[in-house]
């Protein structure tokens, strides 16, 4: 026991000249703004956006209404061609029908074995079909093409 | 499926014509003259398409608004053909969706050579999106007559006024109130 007090041994003490005071206080965030200052700044920057964005909106707004004006101007034309498209097609898919339901007892083109499928309406109203039985008779990457453009635009 | 032979529908031969066979940029740069030189068959097939709803009625006026077309890109081609290609070319070329914003030079000068050789001049950039008045030869077509819902002579009866008619449970738009 004696020994150990002779005996220089390295102890964990404190650090020379004491340890620094612990701070207990309160230390609240750096105030950069005030409240009011955070308004000004919010409504002088929203001014600041709609003044530049008014700037170049009013060229973009009219550069929208020339493309939306040539486009308008060619669509009766678009229209036309594609109407006769359409009906050479409807022909061409009634045609199909008669070919392929020639041999089966009791069809006839365009009614359910004999009955019509839309009654009340006049028996020479064209009803336009559906897009499955538009392309019912096309090749299957017309119809791609056509639904891909379709969920595109 | 549901086209029968009732259906009259016009035969190939009436529907094969000479078609306007271009492109989209050629259309598009030569949109405001074209539809100034062809407006008033276009507002008429238009109006035709629109009021009787149906694709066959409406050929002849189709066909006559192609040959409106072609006619004019044979004037066009005639005439101003140099600088309308070049213009064309400019708005194919400059941007993702035929723009006019980048192509405004050659615009000036295409505008310049329809103005001097054609007579035609540019209407002005919001023209076509305005309604505009089409006098028409052909009459409005009747509206179908009211009241619209068809009467059926062996309905069946409804009840008499003298049942009793108890108050709805269910009555309000939420499923959980029920008074």
């Amino acid at each position: 026991m004696s020994e150990a007090c002779q005996i220089a041994r390295k102890q964990d003490l404190p650090p020379p000249g004491g340890y620094k005071p612990i701070p207990y206080k309160r230390l609240p965030a750096k105030q950069l703004f005030s409240g009011y200052t955070i308004f000004a700044g919010y409504i002088g920057m929203t001014v600041g956006a709609i003044y530049l964005y008014n700037l170049t909106a009013k060229q973009i707004k009219k550069h929208e209404i020339e493309m939306r004006s040539a486009k308008m101007a060619i669509y009766p034309m678009l229209l036309a061609e594609r109407d006769r498209e359409y009906l050479k097609q409807i022909r061409r898919n009634r045609d199909a029908e008669a070919e392929l339901m020639r041999d089966v007892p009791g069809w006839e083109v365009g009614t359910y074995y004999g009955e019509r499928v839309y009654k009340l309406i006049p028996p020479d109203t064209l009803v336009e079909p559906i897009f499955h039985e538009y392309y019912a008779h096309s090749s299957p990457s017309d119809w791609y093409r056509r639904a891909y453009i379709k969920l595109r635009s | 499926m549901v086209v029968t032979n009732d259906v009259e529908l016009p035969t190939f031969s009436d529907l094969t014509v000479p078609e306007v066979d271009l492109t989209t940029s050629t259309l598009m740069t030569a949109a405001p003259y074209l539809g100034k030189a062809c407006e008033v068959i276009n507002n008429e097939y238009m109006l035709c398409r629109y009021e009787l709803n149906d694709p066959r009625a409406c050929i002849q006026l189709g066909k006559r608004v192609t040959e409106c077309t072609l006619d004019f890109f044979r004037k066009l081609k005639k005439n101003c053909l140099e600088e309308f290609n070049q213009y064309a070319e400019c708005v194919d070329k400059s941007s993702g969706n035929y723009a006019f914003g980048p192509c405004r030079t050659t615009q000036a000068a295409f505008d310049g050579c329809m103005k001097d050789k054609l007579s035609m001049e540019r209407p002005d950039f919001g023209y076509f999106t305005r309604p505009r008045i089409h006098c028409s030869p052909r009459p409005a077509p009747e509206s179908p007559p009211c009241p619209c819902a068809k009467k059926f002579p062996d309905a069946t009866p409804s009840l008499p006024d003298s049942v009793p008619r108890p108050h709805s449970r269910f009555s309000g738009r939420f499923y959980w109130t029920t008074d």
